[in-house]
Formats: C-alpha cells, structure tokens, sequence
C-alpha cells in the first residue's frame, strides 16, 4: 500500500492504494466516482473513460499508481452546465445511459483537439465506444450540437 | 500478482531488468493489463518506465526522427513533426485500436509486444526504421526489418527495453499508404494490411511494401518497379508480396479468405500510394 | 406520425408527447445508479470455478489448497450445496434443469462448479486457480444434429418445472434431447397440387449471438435476521423471488428482490443468472455476498439460441402462395432456460406474415453441451424471419415479380385468419413496408453497378406475437402536492418504461412533465409483474397503470364531489384539479386532498391488476383462435454496397418501420426502431460466437465484435405506423423487438440483388459473401 495523490474533479484526494490497483477501482471504491463503470476489462468498449490530464483514458487497463498527482475528470464532475452534457441531453443521447459518461468524456477530448468536427472526425474519435442500445445517431448530432455551443471544458 | 519496480532513470532500470527474475517492461501497460486479466502474463517482476525521464521525446535527427519509446501511440499521429517527416508512419499509427488507447499505449511497448496484427510495424518496416535498445551491458540498434523473429517474439534480449525508434524521413518524392482491412465490424482489428511506400532516387523507382496480419510476423518486402505504369506495378507489388503470405487462421477469416484479402490491402495500398503521388 | 390535438384549454396531452426520458441528465452525467453503484453492507467478494470439460462427470473437487488460502472465508461446491437443498438447487423457468453448481455432471465449458468467498476479488480468484476438480468424461454433444441421432443424452431424464403447466405431460421423459417440439398443421401440405406451382427451398442457420449489455451482471446478496435480501441485475424481479424462495424453502415474504435501472439487458439478465447461487451462498453461509461477472463470464451466462430452418415456400401459377414448411431445430444448449416458449411462439410464425392455405410447421428445443441459450430481443423469432423472408423473396424473384410488390399482396391484414389461425388485428405491415419501401425509393431506378463496388436494395417484413398470458399490476400513490410515485415491477433497461408510465399516469390525471417518479423494482414493495420482456410492458404494465390511474381519478372525482356538494358525474379532473361544472369552481389535488386528510403531506392510493388469457395452442394442430393478445409488425428497407473484391457489406442507407399500435412517446419509439436496427446490423453481417468443441473462441470484446458507430448506415430512418389496438392504453403496443425481426434477411436479399448470389448462413460475413460469389462465378 502507498498513498497516491489524485485530484478528481478539481477536489483532492489521497488514497491508499496497492501497486496493482487499477485506476477504475480506486475511483470507484475509493474517490466513489461510479459514473466510472467496467463494461469490457480490455480497453474496446470506453464506459470507464476518464480524462487524465485533458486526455482520455481506459481506466480498466491503467494501473493507479502511474497517476499520482494526475489531474482527473469523471462525467459526473463536470459543471452544471456543462455544454456537452447539455446538448446529449437535448438530443436525447443516451437509452440504458450505462455507456454514456464515456462518450461525454470522449466528446470534450475531441472538442478540445478540434472544436468543430466534421461526421468521419467524430466518428474516428468515438469508434472505441460501444453504446450496445445504438444511440450512436443521436449521439453524434449531441457532439455536433456540443461544438456549435463551443463547448470548453 | 508481479512485483512493480518504478525505475527514475534509465541505468535502474537496466539494472533491474538484469537482475530480476522474470522481469518484463511495463510501457503504456494496455497489452500487459490484458494479459494479466487473461492470467497469460508469466512475469514475476514488472518494470515500470514511467517515471524515467527523456523516453517522450519526439526529436529531428539528421536522417529524420527519433521517438522516444515511451511516446504515446497518439502523439505519433498528431505531431506536426512526425506528420512532416515520416507522414506514413502518422498515417498509420492513427489506425492502432482507438484514441484512447492510443493515449496510453507507447511506441516501444507497441513493437515490444509483437502482436502480427499490429499496424505501426507495417509502416516502419517500409520506412526502414532502426529500433534502439538498451541494457546494463550498454546499446545497440536493430533494424526493424530483424525485428519481428517469430510469432509474438522479437529480437529484444533479456536484460534489454527498447528507449527509441529512429525513422529515417521520408524521401523527397516519395509517396505512401497504409490500407487496413478488417471482416468483421469496422473497428475491428485489421484481417489484412499493407502499407506502401514509393520512392525514387538515383533515377530507380522502388516499392516498398510492409504487411501486416497475414503472416506470424509483420512481412518487408521492396520492389524495383522503375518503368512500371500503376497496373504493372499492382502487379509486381501483389507477385512480390503473395509468397510472404502466410496467414493464420481465426474467427476473421481462413487462410484462403486472408490471403486473398492480403493481396487486396496490397493492390489498395499501391493504388492509393501512386495516387498520392500523382496529387503531389 | 398522427400529431395528439391539444386537449381542452389548450393543455398538452401527456400521451403522444415526447417527453424527456426519464433521469436523462443523470444518465449523461454517470449519476445515476445502476445496481454495483448501490450501497451494501460489506461482503465476502465470489469468484466462480467453472468446467473445463463440456460434458462429465464429477469424481471429485478438491478445496483443500483454495481453502487453506489466507483471506478465503468459504469454499462452497455443488455437492455443498446439495447435500443442504437437494433436488432443490436445481431451477429454471421451463425445466428444473438448472444447479446453481455443478454436483454430479457438468454441461459445458464454463459451468460453475465451486464457488470461493473471500476478502478480496484478487483473493478469491488466487483460490479458484486452486481447486483441482477430477472427471470422468462423457460423451459430448456440440451441435443439435449430432444431439437428434439420439446416441448420446445432455440430461438423462426431462424435468418441467412448476411455472408452465403446459410442459407437465414431458416429466420424466428419457433418451431425448429434445425438450419440446411445438408442430403446425394448417391445411395439407401434401394436398397442394404440384401443376404449375413454384417451390423454393433453403436451410437457413443462424449462429448463436450474445447480448453484450454494457453492464455487467451483478448480484449482491445478504441475510438480514431470518430474511434474505438481494439486490440483482434482473429483468425478472418477481420470478427471481420465487425462484429463490424455492430453492431455499422460504416463504416469499422472506425474501426480498431489489433491482435499478439496468445497463441494457436484452434478454440477458432474467430468470436464473447470478440469483440462485448468490442466494444458496449468502443463505447456507449466513453472511453477504457479491458476484460480478466478469466479461468473460457473462459470454457464459447466456446467449441467443443457434437455429436451423429447413423451409420452402410455394407459389401457385397466379402466384398465390398456397404452402409453407419449416422445420426449425433452436440450439438450447446445456439448460432449456425458455427455450420451450420460444420454440413455440417462433415456431408459430414460421411461415412468415402472410396468407398461406397450407402449412407444415416443427419447431424443437434441443440441449447440447454450450452455455445455456435463452430469451433475445426478438424471443427466436429473428431466426425464423431469416427463413421466411429469404424464401419470399427467392419466390418473387423466381416468379419474376418485384419483392415488395409480392410481399404486399400476400401480407395478412386486419381480420385476416394467420396460419396458426389466430386473427390478426393492429397489424399494419402493409403500412410498414410502404413506409420503408417509399423512404428508400423502391420504386426508383437505380444503377446496379459494373465495378468494385456493386448497389442493392432489399426489403423484409417480421411479425411476432406478444407473450401471452402474462400478468401486471400498478400501485400509483398521489401525494397531497399533486406529485405521483408509480411501483410497478417494470425494470428499465433503456426501453423507456420509466419515462412512457408517467405519461400514461399523467394523461389520467392530467398531470406535468416530471411529476410522477417510478419506484426502482422491490419485491418488499412494488407489486408483481411477470416479466420486463418481450416487448410486454407497454401494453401489459401500460394498462394496468392506466386502470390504477383512472381509479385515482375516480377516487379524486368523489372527493371533490363530496366537498363541493355536487354528482360525481358532474366533476372532472382537469390540468388545474378537479372541476365542477355546475359549482363552477376547481379544486387543486392538492386543496382536495388537504380538505380530505386536515394535513399536508398525505397520500391517496389506487391499485390495479391487468391479466391477458390466450387459448392455448391445440397439440396436434398447433392452432389457436387467440394464441396471443397482440401483434408486432414490422419492416425494414435497405440499400447496400458490396465490395466484390473484399465480399464486405456495406450497409448504405435503412428504413425501420413498426407499428406500436400509438406511439406514447415518438422520440422512445423512434430510438427503440433505430436501436434495434443497429444492433441487427451486427447481426447480420458479423455478431457470432464462434466454438470450438463446446468452447467459446471469441468471448471477449476483444474478439467479439459489436457494432460501433462506423457500422451505422450513413442514412438511417425510423417510421412509426400507428394502427390503434382496441385494448391497449392508449391503443398502444410494445416495440422493443419489432426493428430486429427482419433486418438480416433484408440485408440478405440486398446482397441478392447487388451481385446475385442467395446466402442462408448469417452472418454475411465478407468471406461467406465472396466464397458464393466464386461458387456462382460472379466476379
């Protein structure tokens, strides 16, 4: 055990964690983020995206220790009225909801790169993510929605 | 569960890799996390290379670039440098799983892992990259090309970790592609692909082709295709490459069904190469 | 779309309305809570031995080292757990042919066997690599051809369980695979004069799929005093309480089931999943519980049954279709689960939705040894649509009639008699497949193609009956501000259900956007329903709430009678309260209920049960006037690219359509058409799980590949036909399987049309479209 310094959503927090910890479940058994969820174990389908430092991060395949000191944001952290957030729930992106988090996380790395994306850059940048419902139409017209908000994290 | 060594510089590093019992190098980690979890990973001691400094670097050299192994996968396809230099290797490493794995896995790990799947070696066979390694013993330098010995293994020895790929830039003239070809979703792991490069120099006009998911490693091979017109070259590319292909047989495909697909990422890559060339 | 008129005063009617689904942003943002998100108490964490053997017999488990681990607080096996339940520990919805673990025999490649607690997950894991299990192997059987020669037996003698009465007749059957066989005698197929007539014929398969929810399954279980308590991924909360408190012998007052909002499911997490060991644990143990499946082992836990059509169809010289067949064989692996339900209501459907004078129908539920399959969005039907619409559109080709326009001749229509002699009604697919042929243009020239890439277009119809008799009830408790709370069993999975039952409670008491909450399924609390599936609960749950909210209304109406001093019948409940028109005055729910109790904060309760009854299906024949309470019609149009040098399908532009009877919310209806379309893209072109000697070769996501969204046709279209059921709420029906029915045949018969060549395997995977392509010399 070791205590690892992580600011998740702007609050610090310093944990006890083992060596082979993984990041999503010291988030969501120490930090209590459970919008960080395990759907694959193996990187492929994104509901455990958390951006680490601005970038986007499979939690499931990152080990907790690499991130001391990093800061880190979960979908439940982000504002109130956060444009991303927004326009997927003006678009009615979501259905059983278990995936969307990740997506939303996803939507702010691209915005952040490129804040006005063409339909192949928003589907190059959301390929990993799997919403197993198929909302991915109503998904891509909330990142397209997002960015005409200009969306900032 | 393997013990986790953090290592603050390099020459710890080599030293713990020397002197562990079943060391392995943790990169990025998304290879040996998976494993892990698949109780496939053997090694008692993992070592850690995050916290070594001078591994991110992306840097021009005289002959092109060097990139430090521990560089994500991503920063390879955003760099403006490495779009510049080597712009089929950007093009490639753009393909690798998805962004956010991209984010986390490393150049070096990439390679190390030897997966024949993988995209970037396609693009660094073709380009001729030279991969550096490094031990307690001190350095050397392996042609990409001597890489890949045998199906998931490469040439990088016990006590040693990868600090750098050096791409040569890409010559003036030249022209590339990389295809990936994929049978099930479009997301999916490549079934075939092929990466081409054109180049003329001293008046010779070669093609140099690197392929990758059709054999148990990633298959070089350079044609000299001065005089062809784009189907003789389609040609000579699809003959050169169809004796390298050696496909192993998965829920992707057969072997029939991969060679025959192996030899349409060759023809695509070429076409999409000579046009390439002819937008210049 | 019909557009709702305002109601009186220019309210907005709640029905019809597309209100935001419910906890929208809390889903957006990740704070809403799925089951592993819950609160427990602390609890000994499972890992699972599973079978490396598709079929043997167990000799002997060995725990010693696992339990000798620091940090393992038990070792449970299945001959723990027998030797305490007996005959008990084995459950199931059709056949009790289900132990939690494995005591004597094991079935397939995965089944659990032994089960460790521990303090930690990492822990108990370490032990699981401990136990050494000794077998003595049996015959296996991978396929149902090999399981029809009838040489070799998953299960040495059938047992139906106490749920379906109708299966008692197979109780102690031996030396059969086959659990039950559903026939369909309509007319006389042998009778069919052969002069002139055109047959088509085909053997169709479809592969064994998972569901791949995102979610986890996830079940944690706990004994509080001499109860027990679980909180479970379920669809089936009402079921699973039964089932738990048989095994365990308790009364079911001591067992409470509690559920969330579930990350997807689509068949996956309902009747025995994770329960039935999570509570023998908890139970022989005395202590809590936690069992998360991995990923890996959710691809054990369930899949959809692999099924093989041998069918033909039949045209007469005028192009009548005078006769069907299908012999349907469903895959249902170590475990019926429901397999029997399904082989019948797919079974029944075999011959498509058409008028057809004669048909021969089999269905048969078959074990062999692979994880058990069960229901799928679609309930087997998918698999017999398949069939049908392959055969249809072979016959109009053969007849040198345009497919659309064959398929709309035949389709039953409103009082037409279906081939299992139930007759139909608020089953528009004429209206359906007009809907998606206009939107795609079907009548249009288009160019083929003489390059590479080669165009087709191709179209499907699919019909499924809802299951029936099923049974739902709604408590609706109004709060003395004009609130509402709504408990129902229903789980919402991402169908909607907790957004689309306030609607229904609002359009009764003519309440807002947001003023009815709905009670998260509790068994201790919610009343019973029979299951969240097959596309059920809007109808079913929907008129129960509706009745419970027309007794609120009544309930409301003589209040304000009695306060105002005038005739009920003179009073009606409006967006303001509840109106006199003769006092000329209104009274706010919230006034009428304050004046009624003296205090704030009361509530005022109705409750209401709605049973549908069916007429069960004659042995022999099959047929029923009334085999089911409704229909769901559906259709699917597309335009397709194959790539002839690749074989790779590309699925260009696809129009969905279903009737849903009325939609009560056009933006749920539309999302559940489009849904399912995609996922049945995946179907048709790459979804399957592939074995390899009854083992799983691609159960990770790794491998197994779902549709993401570069597989979404660049032009995708929801069509939402609205032929009012005389019995719905609202005249409403379900809709959460009518998109997938007739997706891969549609793709299928595009790929026909693009380069010529029929395939009856799914998936269209880009080796299978070119290895027919070089059969049939198509270049």
């Amino acid at each position: 055990m070791r205590m690892l310094n992580l600011t998740v959503n702007g609050r610090v927090h310093d944990v006890p964690v083992d060596d082979n910890e993984l990041l999503l479940d010291v988030l969501r058994t120490k930090v209590g983020c459970t919008s960080v969820r395990e759907g694959c174990g193996v990187g492929a389908c994104g509901a455990c995206t958390v951006l680490v430092d601005g970038r986007s991060v499979s939690s499931c395949l990152a080990l907790a220790v690499r991130h001391d000191g990093a800061e880190i944001v979960t979908a439940d952290g982000l504002p109130g009225d956060d444009a991303v957030v927004e326009a997927f729930v003006e678009c009615g992106a979501m259905q059983c909801g278990y995936c969307i988090p990740g997506f939303v996380l996803m939507t702010h790395e691209l915005l952040a790169e490129n804040p006005q994306p063409d339909a192949e850059q928003i589907a190059a940048h959301l390929e990993g993510n799997i919403c197993r419902c198929g909302t991915y139409p109503e998904i891509c017209a909330a990142v397209t929605s997002a960015a005409a908000r200009g969306a900032r994290l | 569960m393997p013990v986790l060594h953090q290592p603050r510089d390099l020459d710890e590093a080599c030293t713990l890799l020397a002197e562990l019992d079943d060391p392995m190098v943790y990169g990025g980690g998304t290879a040996i996390q998976i494993l892990l979890k698949q109780g496939l990973l053997f090694a008692e001691n993992l070592v850690d290379l995050s916290f070594v400094p001078g591994l991110t670097a992306i840097e021009a050299t005289a002959t092109g670039i060097r990139v430090g192994a521990m560089t994500p996968l991503r920063r390879m396809e955003t760099d403006a440098q490495v779009a510049g230099v080597v712009p089929l290797a950007a093009a490639t490493y753009g393909h690798v799983a998805n962004p956010r794995v991209r984010n986390t896995a490393s150049v070096g790990g990439n390679i190390a892992h030897g997966d024949y799947r993988l995209d970037p070696p396609t693009a660094l066979l073709a380009l001729d990259a030279q991969v550096e390694l490094r031990s307690a013993h001190g350095q050397r330098r392996v042609p990409v090309r001597d890489f890949f010995v045998d199906f998931q293994l490469t040439a990088v020895e016990h006590g040693e970790l990868i600090t750098a790929i050096e791409i040569p830039a890409q010559p003036a003239g030249s022209a590339s592609s990389y295809v990936k070809l994929s049978s099930l979703g479009e997301n999916d792991w490549p079934s075939a692909s092929a990466a081409a490069l054109l180049v003329t120099e001293a008046g010779r006009r070669t093609l140099r082709l690197g392929i990758g998911a059709l054999a148990p490693i990633p298959q070089f091979v350079s044609v000299d295709v001065s005089g062809h017109d784009l189907e003789t070259t389609v040609e000579a590319a699809k003959a050169a490459a169809d004796p390298l292909i050696d496909p192993i047989p998965d829920v992707r495909g057969s072997v029939t069904y991969k060679r025959r697909l192996g030899l349409v990422a060759v023809e695509d890559a070429v076409r999409r190469a000579w046009k390439d060339q002819d937008d210049d | 779309m019909t557009e709702t008129a305002l109601r009186e005063g220019g309210e907005e009617p709640a029905v019809g309305a597309r209100w935001q689904r419910a906890a929208a942003r809390g889903k957006v943002r990740g704070t809403t809570k799925y089951v592993a998100d819950l609160p427990v108490p602390p609890c000994a964490q499972v890992a699972v031995y599973r079978s490396t053997r598709p079929h043997a017999r167990i000799l002997a488990v060995d725990v010693t080292q696992a339990a000798a681990l620091p940090g393992v607080q038990a070792v449970v096996t299945g001959q723990d757990l027998f030797a305490l339940l007996g005959e008990r520990l084995l459950t199931g919805p059709a056949f009790a042919d289900q132990p939690a673990l494995a005591y004597d025999r094991v079935r397939y490649v995965g089944e659990p066997v032994a089960a460790v607690l521990a303090r930690d997950l990492a822990t108990a894991r370490a032990a699981v690599d401990l136990i050494a299990v000794e077998y003595e192997d049996l015959e296996p059987v991978y396929d149902v051809e090999t399981a029809l020669k009838g040489e070799f037996f998953v299960h040495d003698v059938l047992r139906p369980s106490s749920v379906f009465g109708d299966l008692s007749h197979l109780r102690g059957k031996r030396d059969t695979n086959v659990c039950y066989e559903y026939n369909l005698r309509t007319g006389d197929v042998d009778a069919v004069p052969t002069d002139g007539v055109t047959t088509v014929s085909g053997e169709f398969w479809s592969p064994p799929v998972a569901h791949v929810p995102i979610e986890l399954p996830c079940t944690t279980a706990w004994v509080e005093d001499d109860r027990l308590e679980i909180l479970t991924t379920t669809q089936t909360p009402s079921y699973v309480r039964q089932a738990v408190a048989d095994l365990l012998d308790l009364p079911l007052n001591k067992v409470r089931v509690r559920t969330s909002v579930l990350g997807g499911s689509f068949g996956s997490k309902m009747y025995d999943r994770l329960e039935p060991l999570a509570a023998a644990l908890a139970w022989s143990q005395q202590t809590a519980v936690r069992l998360v499946a991995t990923r890996e082992e959710a691809f054990l836990l369930t899949t959809r049954h692999g099924a093989g059509v041998t069918s033909s169809m039949s045209a007469d010289a005028d192009g009548n279709i005078v006769a069907a067949t299908a012999d349907v064989a469903y895959d249902t692996g170590a475990f019926a689960d429901v397999g029997p339900r399904i082989t019948a209501k797919s079974g029944m459907v075999a011959a498509g939705p058409y008028r057809v004078e004669n048909a021969w129908i089999r269905s048969r539920c078959i074990y062999t040894n692979k994880p058990s399959a069960g229901p799928f969005r679609g309930f087997g039907v998918p698999q017999v649509t398949w069939s049908h619409e392959s055969l249809v559109d072979e016959l109009a080709r053969e007849l040198g009639e345009d497919p659309a326009e064959f398929r709309r001749r035949h389709l039953l229509r409103e009082g037409d008699e279906a081939p299992m002699g139930t007759v139909m009604h608020s089953a528009d697919f004429v209206g359906c497949l007009d809907a998606v042929t206009d939107e795609i243009g079907w009548t249009t020239p288009y160019e083929k193609g003489e390059g590479r890439w080669r165009r087709g277009r191709g179209v499907a119809v699919g019909m499924k009956a809802v299951l029936t008799p099923t049974i739902a009830n709604a408590v609706i408790q109004l709060n003395q501000d004009g609130s509402a709370t709504l408990m129902i069993s229903t789980v919402d999975m991402g169908q909607g259900s907790d957004t689309i039952m306030p609607q229904i409670v609002a359009e009764v008491l003519h309440l807002d956007e947001g003023s009815v909450r709905v009670v998260a399924a509790d068994t201790d609390t919610t009343p019973y329903d029979t299951i969240t599936a097959g596309s059920r609960s809007t109808y079913h749950t929907g008129n129960a709430v509706r009745a419970a909210a027309e007794k609120m209304r009544d309930k409301l109406v003589d209040l304000a009678a009695q306060r105002l001093g005038v005739a009920a019948s003179d009073c009606k409940v409006t967006s303001g309260g509840v109106m006199s028109t003769t006092a000329q005055e209104t009274v706010s729910i919230s006034d009428l209920m304050h004046g009624h109790f003296g205090a704030r904060g009361t509530t005022l309760t109705a409750e209401a049960n709605f049973t549908t009854s069916w007429q069960p299906y004659d042995h022999e024949t099959g047929r029923s006037r009334q085999v089911t309470e409704h229909w769901f019609a559906g259709a699917v149009a597309v335009e397709i690219l194959v790539d002839t040098m690749t074989g790779r399908v590309k699925v260009e532009q696809l129009a969905v359509a279903g009737d849903v009877g009325r939609a009560i919310n056009p933006t749920l209806v539309e999302q559940q058409l489009t849904g399912a379309a995609i996922m049945g893209i995946g179907h048709a072109l790459f979804d399957e799980l592939v074995f390899d000697q009854g083992q799983i070769v691609n159960g990770t996501l790794l491998d197994y590949q779902l549709p993401s969204v570069r597989d979404v046709p660049a032009k995708l279209t929801a069509h939402v036909i609205e032929s009012a059921h005389r019995t719905g709420p609202f005249g409403a029906k379900g809709v959460g399987e009518t998109g997938i029915l007739a997706i891969a045949p549609a793709i299928a018969n595009a790929v026909r049309d693009a380069v010529g060549v029929r395939i009856t395997r799914l998936p269209l995977s880009p080796e299978r479209v070119l290895e027919a392509m070089t059969e049939a010399g198509v270049s």
